[in-house]
């Protein structure tokens, strides 16, 4: 299902990916295309990314994370990115990229939790 | 309390640097081997010198008796002397001697003795001490050669001395520093899941930076979904705070949590609208209580009186 190191996991409708190595350039773009084929094969409406793992979150990989959101988005999935660290929060907001139209949460249980305010919120409109 | 060994990494005290102290001092191993051979000098001396010196210099100056409250603490000093100017004489000027006169300077500095007690009394002792061995041993080339080894390992020892009571002051800058820093951002647990952190006092960029720091910091600690950043006891509220307050509010979405802004006065609503600063990404209330209730809201509590 997946070609590159980052396993992407299906909990019912719901796909779940913890990051656990540090991304560089071509992870990360393999990490995208992953995803995105595992949305067509399994039509999950939600996606939980994990990154408590990552220490380091810089411009290149916060614009793959926040593309595959809306990209996931276009094929009707909904997308929650979780456990992002304090300095990795502070770091990114400092180089002025606040990763607009992401949506957070600040553990697994809680993204799976907004999962479904969100698909609801997306039906009605 | 900072070690005797943090000091000696802090001033940069290895052997490299003591080899480099040593030539600049003209401290030469000729000069440890005199100094070594007057030993037995000045073990003879040692004890009439630091009593005369205690007599003499510090008993009689009313601010360095004060050291001196009873007669435990006069003969432990009294006893540390004897052993501090023996050591002069040991033959060696390594990192263990280094180390040594680092501790007593530490010592020195905790107790308040001050730079000025310490050099006069150093000087008063190089007097004493050159006095008597003029005395005893006549004014040859040999003898001024050990004055002058005398006078090199005194100035070598006072150096160190000062380095580290400028050490220790930093030192003790630094933890009073930590404390304000520490106090200017009081992150408080309100409620479950609920924190607030007001703000006081005026915010510079980096107050701001150590605000966003902590923030993050304990929410992800607390696993917060609010954090309420209280204002009210900000005096100016600019462009510049608004923006830290915004970057804040940004960093905290980030992590999944949110931030209600409270304390805004008419007159910082004004100024906001007046500069344009956008707030609306932000929840904002006009007093705590309202930004209390707006939390807890958005934590899926609420707040209401008791029926009859």
């Amino acid at each position: 299902m997946h070609t590159g190191q980052i396993p992407i996991l299906r909990i019912g409708t719901t796909l779940l990916a913890s990051i656990q190595v540090e991304l560089r350039d071509t992870t990360a773009q393999a990490f995208q295309e992953d995803v995105l084929k595992a949305i067509e094969k399994t039509r999950s409406r939600g996606l939980v990314i994990d990154i408590t793992g990552l220490d380091m979150v810089d411009t290149f990989v916060a614009r793959i994370l926040t593309d595959t959101g809306r990209m996931a988005k276009l094929m009707g999935t909904e997308t929650v990115l979780v456990g992002m660290r304090p300095e990795v929060a502070a770091t990114l907001v400092r180089m002025g990229f606040s990763m607009q139209g992401v949506h957070t949460a600040l553990n697994v249980d809680e993204g799976l939790a907004l999962l479904p305010l969100l698909q609801s919120s997306q039906a009605r409109s | 309390m900072t070690s005797t060994l943090e000091y000696m990494n802090k001033l940069g005290f290895t052997e490299q640097e003591l080899a480099s102290r040593r030539a600049y001092f003209q401290l030469a191993d000729e000069d440890l081997a005199r100094l070594a051979a007057l030993r037995p000098f000045a073990e003879r001396h040692n004890d009439a010198i630091v009593d005369a010196f205690y007599q003499e210099l510090i008993l009689k100056h009313s601010e360095s008796r004060l050291f001196f409250t009873d007669q435990a603490t006069l003969q432990r000093a009294i006893t540390a002397q004897k052993r501090y100017f023996l050591e002069l004489f040991s033959g060696a000027a390594d990192l263990g001697y280094l180390e040594n006169r680092l501790r007593v300077g530490t010592t020195h500095q905790r107790i308040g003795v001050a730079p000025k007690w310490y050099l006069g009394a150093y000087a008063h002792y190089l007097r004493l001490i050159t006095e008597r061995l003029l005395d005893e041993q006549g004014g040859s080339a040999d003898t001024q050669a050990k004055v002058r080894s005398l006078q090199k390992i005194i100035f070598f020892d006072m150096a160190i001395a000062i380095e580290t009571y400028i050490a220790a002051g930093l030192d003790a800058l630094a933890r009073h520093q930590a404390a304000i820093r520490e106090l200017s951002t009081p992150v408080i647990q309100l409620y479950e899941r609920v924190l607030l952190l007001p703000l006081i006092g005026t915010i510079d960029t980096a107050r701001a930076v150590q605000v966003m720091e902590s923030v993050l910091v304990r929410v992800v600690e607390r696993q917060a979904k609010v954090i309420i950043l209280d204002i009210a006891g900000v005096p100016v509220v600019d462009t510049r705070v608004a923006n830290h307050l915004l970057q804040t509010t940004e960093a905290v979405r980030l992590l999944g949590a949110s931030t209600v802004l409270t304390g805004i006065s008419p007159q910082v609503a004004q100024t906001m609208v007046q500069l344009g600063v956008d707030l609306s990404k932000m929840h904002t209330r006009a007093s705590l209580e309202e930004g209390l209730e707006l939390a807890l809201g958005l934590t899926g509590r609420c707040i209401r009186s008791k029926e009859g």
